[in-house]
C-alpha cells in the first residue's frame, strides 16, 4: 500500500513545518462538564496530554468521549471546566479558529469537490495562493498514498480512501491538535487495519499531539501512547495500554479492556475472598455485598488434568501458540482458561479437569 | 514550502467576532422569515372570513346545487380511491417483488400525469372516449385515477421502501405463507399508513378537482363554488373556506395517526408530501 | 400442529419467489421455451396497470398529438394548426404562459428556500417544523377556484386588503394593479407555489450533512464561506431542479386562473379550455390540440431538466 512510498513520506513529512514543530503542542481538560437534560454526559473529565503524545479515548457508547471531542474541536461549550491549549484558555475561542484538524466518522469529505480540492480547502481558508495550496494538497495526498486519485470525487472513492483523503485535510492545515472521532468505525475490517498503521505512523512522524475516540478497545490499544477508558461521564483510567491490561484500576476497566473470566466467590472480613475451594487477597475496592465475582484473565487461571476436578472440559479455541479452553466448572460457571496449545491438545470436551487460583490479589466486582 | 506563520496566537483566520460559527440564521432571521410568510399567508384567510360573515357558512348547506354537487364530487372521490389502489397497490407490490427493473419505468409513467396538464388530458379524453362513457359522471372517476396515480403510487412506493420487501417475504415463504396469505398478512398490515396517505391524497385531490370536472360540463363541488359564485359571492367563499378547512382536518389527521403508526413501528414522523403534488387539485 | 410446509413451485405458490416457476432442472433442449413463458407470465402482474394507463392516458395523448396535425374538416395531414398556435394571439398566450411561469417558479422558489430553511434550522422535533410542513402540504394543495375566491375577498376592488391599503394612502388599483390581470394571478400563483418549494426543497436541505459544515467550519470556514463552496454549490442542482418542478406546475395550472378571470387573459391553458367550450373559430378545432401538444412539449423539457438535475444532486446529497 504505502510501503513504496514511505520513503517519499517521511522526507516531505519532515519538511512540512517542522519549523513549528519544536515544542507540539500540550492539551489540558480541566474538570470538563455537560449536562444534555438530565444525564450527566461529562462529569468534571481532567485529561493532561503531553506534546505529540496519541491519548485515546475509550469506552461504550454514551460515555461521553465524543462529547469530550467536540468540546475540545469547538462544536460544543461544557458546562463547566476548560480546555487550555499550551496553557491557554481557548473556550471561548470559536471552532473555526481554534487550529485543530478534525477527522470524522464518516461522509465528511466536501462532495462538490475533488480529493485535492477538499485537501486544499483548510488552505485556500488560511488565503493560501492557488498553486501553492494545490501543492501542498498534492503533497498531503502522497502522503496518505492517493496521488492518484487527487481529481476524483468522494464518490468515486471507497471508504478506506475517503477516510484518508479526510486524514490529508486535516494535517494540510498543519494543526496543532488532531481530533479523530471514531474514523474506523464505518470501514471494514481490512481496511481499518491498514489504515490504523498508517495513522499511527503518519502521527508520529509529524508529532502532533492527537485525541483519538473509539469504542473498539483494540484499535486503541494497539495505536495509543496512553488509553484513557471512560464509562458515564466519568475517566475511569488514562495509563499506557500494557498498564491497562496488566493492572486495571477498576472492574469496568478490567472487563472492557481484554477479556475476563467472572467466579463466584465470597467476601471474607479479613479482605481476603473465597474462591474456587480457596482464599485469595482482594486488591482495590470492595463492593457492599458479601456475594461477588472475583475477576480473572484467562491466563491468569492455572488449570490440572484429573479425576474428580472442579470443572469439565467444554469448547476449545485455537488461536496459535495458545489455546482457549472453556471449562464448566461446578456450580454452572463457565470460565476460559489459556494453555499451550501442545498442552490444551490432550484437553478433549469432557476432560475432567481442577482449576485453581494462584495466590496474587485479585480484582472483585459485584456478582451478576 | 512556507510554513503556516502562525507563530504565536491561534492560527488563521482571523476574523472579527466571537463565536461567529452560527448560521446566519440566527433566531432573529428565522423569526422574521416565519412572521412575514405567516402574514401573507394567513391574510386572505382572514379577509375571506370577513367578507363571508358568519351567516354565509350557515347557509352554504341551504344552496341550491349544494347538496347535488358535494355528493357527486363523494361519489367520484370514492369510486377514484378504489379504483386507484385497486389498481396501483397490487401493480406497485409486484414490480417490487417481481420486476424490479421496471421500477424505473413505472416511476417513469407515474411522472407522465404531472407532466401532461389536466386540460390537455381532458381534450384527448374527450377525443376518444366512447359515447357511452361519455355521458355518465363515470368517466370522471376513470380520469382521476390517471391524476391520483402520481400520488398514490409515491405513498405505496414509499412505505414499500420502508419495508425491505424481499427480505420479508422470503421469511413468510420459509415459513409456509403461500403468496395470498403473505400479500394479506404480512405486506397489507404493514403498508397502512401508506394507504392511508393514498386514500387523502386521492380524495382530496378528487373533491378539489375543477379543470376536467367543468370541462367534462360536470358540476361537481368545485364546480358548483365557482357557477354559484355569480349568484352568491358570500356563500361561494365560505364553501371556499369549509373546502380549506376540510382538507387541512384530513391532512393533519392523517399525519398525526401515520407519525403515531411509525414511531410504534420505530419509524420517524410522517411526511406524506413529495414532490410534484399541486396543481390538479382545483385546477 | 399441523405444518405444511409450502414446497418451492407448489400450487398454493404460483410464482414462487426464487423458484421462478420453471424448474431450472430438466433437459437443456427445453429450456428456452419455458424460459420465454416465464417471462411472459411474470409481465402478467403489471398488465391490468398497463391497460389502464394506455386506455385512460397514452391514448388520449396520442389523440391530441396526431388532432394537431389533423384537419378538422377533411381530416387529412396539416401543419395550419401549429402554425396558428404558435402566431398571434396563441403566440401571445405562450409567451404569457411562459412569463408568470418562470415568475412564479424563480420568486416562489427564493422565497421557498428561505422558509425552509428557518425551519431547518430549528431544532429537531419541535412544533414549530411539524406545523410549517403540515401547512405547507395544505396549502401547496390548495388553488384552484376556492383560492381565487379567497383572494378576490382579500385583493378584488373592494377586498380587504385592497381597503387597509387605501386606509394608509395607497391604492393598488389607482396604480394600475387589478387582481384580474396576470399581476393578480402572480400574487395568487405564489399562494400555492411557495408552499410546493418548501415541501419539496426540505429534503435537499436535509441531505446536507452536518458533517460538512463541522469539517469547513473546523478548517477555518465561516458561514459565508460554507456556503460559497459548499452548502451552495451542493444545493444548487436541487434547487433549479425544484424551480423548475414549479415552472411545469405554474405552467399547467387552470382552475385558478379561469376563476380569477373568467379566461379573459390569454394564458396557454386558458385558451385551449376555451375550445373545449365552443368558442372556436370554424376551421380551427384542431388548434386547440395543437396548443396542448406545445404545452406538453415544452413541460416535458422542463421535467427531463428536473430528473437529470435531481440524479446529479442525489449522487452528492447520498
Amino acid at each position: 500500500m504505502t510501503t513504496n512510498t514511505a520513503g517519499n513520506a517521511a522526507a516531505t513529512a519532515a519538511g512540512i513545518g517542522q519549523a513549528d514543530r519544536s515544542g507540539g503542542t500540550s492539551v489540558l481538560l480541566q474538570d470538563l462538564s455537560r449536562v444534555f437534560g438530565t444525564t450527566r454526559a461529562l462529569d468534571g473529565l481532567s485529561i493532561e496530554m503531553a506534546p505529540g503524545e496519541l491519548v485515546a479515548l475509550l469506552g461504550p457508547s454514551g460515555c461521553g468521549k465524543t462529547t469530550a471531542l467536540r468540546i475540545v474541536a469547538g462544536f460544543e461549550s461544557a458546562d463547566a471546566g476548560s480546555v487550555m491549549i499550551d496553557g491557554k484558555d481557548i473556550s471561548s475561542v470559536p471552532a473555526s479558529r481554534r487550529d485543530m484538524g478534525m477527522v470524522f466518522q464518516s461522509y465528511s469529505l466536501f462532495p462538490n469537490m475533488s480529493a485535492l480540492d477538499n485537501v486544499a480547502f483548510g488552505l485556500r481558508m488560511r488565503k493560501l495562493g492557488t498553486a501553492q495550496r494545490r501543492q501542498r494538497a498534492g503533497e498531503l495526498l502522497d502522503m496518505v498514498g492517493l496521488a492518484d486519485q487527487a481529481s476524483q470525487y468522494p464518490h468515486q472513492l471507497s471508504g478506506g480512501q475517503q477516510q484518508r483523503v479526510a486524514l490529508a485535510r486535516a494535517l494540510a492545515i498543519e494543526p496543532r491538535v488532531l481530533l479523530l472521532d471514531e474514523p474506523l468505525s464505518a470501514l471494514d475490517a481490512k481496511v481499518r487495519l491498514q489504515l490504523r498503521e498508517q495513522i499511527r505512523t503518519l502521527q508520529q512522524r509529524l508529532g502532533t499531539t492527537t485525541l483519538f475516540v473509539t469504542h473498539d478497545q483494540e484499535e486503541a490499544l494497539s495505536m495509543a501512547d496512553r488509553v484513557g477508558v471512560m464509562r458515564q461521564g466519568k475517566l475511569e483510567q488514562i495509563a499506557a495500554p500494557d498498564e491497562l491490561y496488566e493492572d486495571p484500576a477498576t472492574a469496568f476497566v478490567a472487563e472492557f479492556v481484554g477479556i475476563m473470566n467472572r467466579i463466584p466467590g465470597e467476601l471474607q472480613g479479613s479482605g481476603t475472598v473465597s474462591v474456587l475451594g480457596g482464599a485469595v487477597p482482594v486488591r482495590g475496592e470492595s463492593p457492599a455485598d458479601q456475594a461477588v465475582d472475583v475477576l480473572v484473565r484467562p491466563e491468569g487461571l492455572t488449570m490440572q488434568v484429573g479425576p474428580n476436578g472442579n470443572g469439565i472440559v467444554t469448547t476449545r479455541n485455537f488461536l496459535g501458540s495458545v489455546t482457549r479452553v472453556g471449562v464448566l466448572l461446578d456450580g454452572d460457571v463457565a470460565v476460559q482458561v489459556d494453555k499451550s496449545s501442545s498442552e490444551a491438545a490432550a484437553l478433549t470436551p469432557g476432560t475432567s479437569v481442577s482449576v485453581s487460583l494462584p495466590a496474587q490479589p485479585v480484582l472483585v466486582a459485584p456478582r451478576r | 514550502m512556507a510554513a503556516l506563520g502562525r507563530a504565536g496566537g491561534i492560527g488563521p483566520p482571523r476574523i472579527g467576532g466571537s463565536r461567529g460559527s452560527s448560521p446566519w440564521a440566527s433566531t432573529g432571521w428565522r423569526w422574521l422569515i416565519l412572521v412575514l410568510a405567516s402574514v401573507y399567508f394567513l391574510i386572505p384567510l382572514i379577509a375571506a372570513l370577513r367578507f363571508a360573515g358568519i351567516s354565509s357558512f350557515g347557509s352554504v348547506i341551504s344552496q341550491s346545487g349544494f347538496t347535488s354537487s358535494l355528493a357527486l364530487s363523494v361519489r367520484l372521490a370514492v369510486i377514484t380511491t378504489i379504483i386507484t389502489i385497486a389498481l396501483m397497490l397490487p401493480t406497485t407490490v409486484y414490480v417490487h417483488l417481481r420486476l424490479p427493473k421496471l421500477r424505473r419505468l413505472l416511476e417513469g409513467i407515474t411522472i407522465l400525469p404531472i407532466v401532461i396538464p389536466p386540460v390537455v388530458l381532458i381534450v384527448g379524453v374527450l377525443q376518444i372516449a366512447p359515447g357511452f362513457l361519455k355521458s355518465t359522471e363515470y368517466l370522471l372517476a376513470l380520469v382521476y385515477v390517471i391524476l391520483a396515480m402520481p400520488f398514490a403510487y409515491r405513498a405505496i412506493d414509499a412505505g414499500l421502501r420502508a419495508l425491505d420487501l424481499k427480505t420479508i417475504t422470503e421469511a413468510a415463504s420459509s415459513l409456509g405463507a403461500g403468496w395470498i396469505t403473505t400479500l394479506w398478512r404480512v405486506i397489507l398490515p404493514n403498508l397502512r399508513t401508506a394507504l392511508l396517505s393514498a386514500t387523502v391524497l386521492t380524495v382530496a385531490l378528487v373533491l378539489g378537482e375543477f379543470t376536467i370536472a367543468s370541462l367534462d360540463l360536470y358540476q361537481t363541488f368545485p364546480v358548483w363554488i365557482y357557477v354559484n359564485s355569480q349568484t352568491s359571492g358570500q356563500v361561494s367563499v365560505a364553501a371556499s373556506l369549509l373546502a380549506l378547512f376540510v382538507t387541512w382536518l384530513f391532512l393533519m389527521a392523517i399525519t398525526v395517526i401515520g407519525t403515531r403508526q411509525s414511531r410504534k413501528t420505530g419509524g420517524g414522523s410522517v411526511t406524506l408530501f413529495t414532490v410534484a403534488r399541486q396543481e390538479t387539485r382545483g385546477d | 400442529m399441523d405444518q405444511t410446509v409450502a414446497a418451492p413451485g407448489s400450487l398454493a405458490d404460483p410464482g414462487a419467489l426464487g423458484s421462478g416457476g420453471a424448474a431450472a432442472s430438466g433437459p437443456p433442449g427445453r429450456l428456452t421455451v419455458p424460459r420465454a413463458l416465464r417471462g411472459l407470465r411474470r409481465a402478467l402482474g403489471v398488465v391490468p396497470f398497463g391497460v389502464y394507463v394506455t386506455l385512460f392516458l397514452l391514448l388520449p395523448m396520442i389523440a391530441v398529438a396526431i388532432g394537431a396535425f389533423r384537419n378538422s374538416s377533411t381530416g387529412s395531414f396539416t401543419l395550419s394548426n401549429v402554425k396558428t398556435a404558435t402566431h398571434g394571439v396563441y403566440l401571445h398566450g405562450f409567451e404569457q404562459s411562459i412569463v408568470l411561469s418562470v415568475i412564479t417558479s424563480i420568486l416562489p422558489g427564493i422565497f421557498g428556500l428561505l422558509i425552509a430553511y428557518a425551519i431547518f434550522t430549528a431544532k429537531r422535533g419541535t412544533v414549530l417544523r411539524q406545523v410549517v410542513v403540515t401547512a405547507s402540504g395544505v396549502f401547496a394543495n390548495f388553488g384552484g377556484v376556492p383560492l381565487a375566491f379567497l383572494f378576490i375577498a382579500t385583493l378584488g376592488s373592494s377586498g380587504l386588503a385592497t381597503k387597509w391599503l387605501i386606509d394608509i394612502g395607497f391604492d393598488p388599483y389607482a396604480h394600475g394593479f387589478s387582481l384580474y390581470s396576470l399581476a393578480g394571478v402572480v400574487v395568487v400563483y405564489m399562494y400555492f407555489q411557495i408552499p410546493l418549494m418548501v415541501l419539496v426543497i426540505l429534503p435537499a436541505l436535509e441531505g446536507l450533512r452536518p458533517a460538512w459544515r463541522e469539517a469547513a467550519e473546523n478548517l477555518g470556514a465561516r458561514s459565508w464561506d460554507y456556503w460559497r463552496f459548499v452548502g451552495g454549490p451542493v444545493l444548487l442542482p436541487s434547487f433549479l431542479g425544484c424551480v423548475l418542478l414549479l415552472f411545469g406546475s405554474a405552467l399547467s395550472a387552470y382552475a385558478t386562473a379561469e376563476a380569477l378571470t373568467n379566461g379573459t387573459i390569454p394564458l396557454t391553458s386558458i385558451q385551449i379550455g376555451s375550445f373545449l367550450n365552443g368558442n372556436v373559430i370554424a376551421g380551427q378545432e384542431n388548434v386547440g390540440k395543437a396548443l396542448g401538444l406545445g404545452m406538453v412539449v415544452i413541460i416535458a423539457v422542463a421535467m427531463m431538466l428536473y430528473v437529470a438535475l435531481q440524479r446529479r444532486a442525489a449522487k452528492w446529497l447520498r
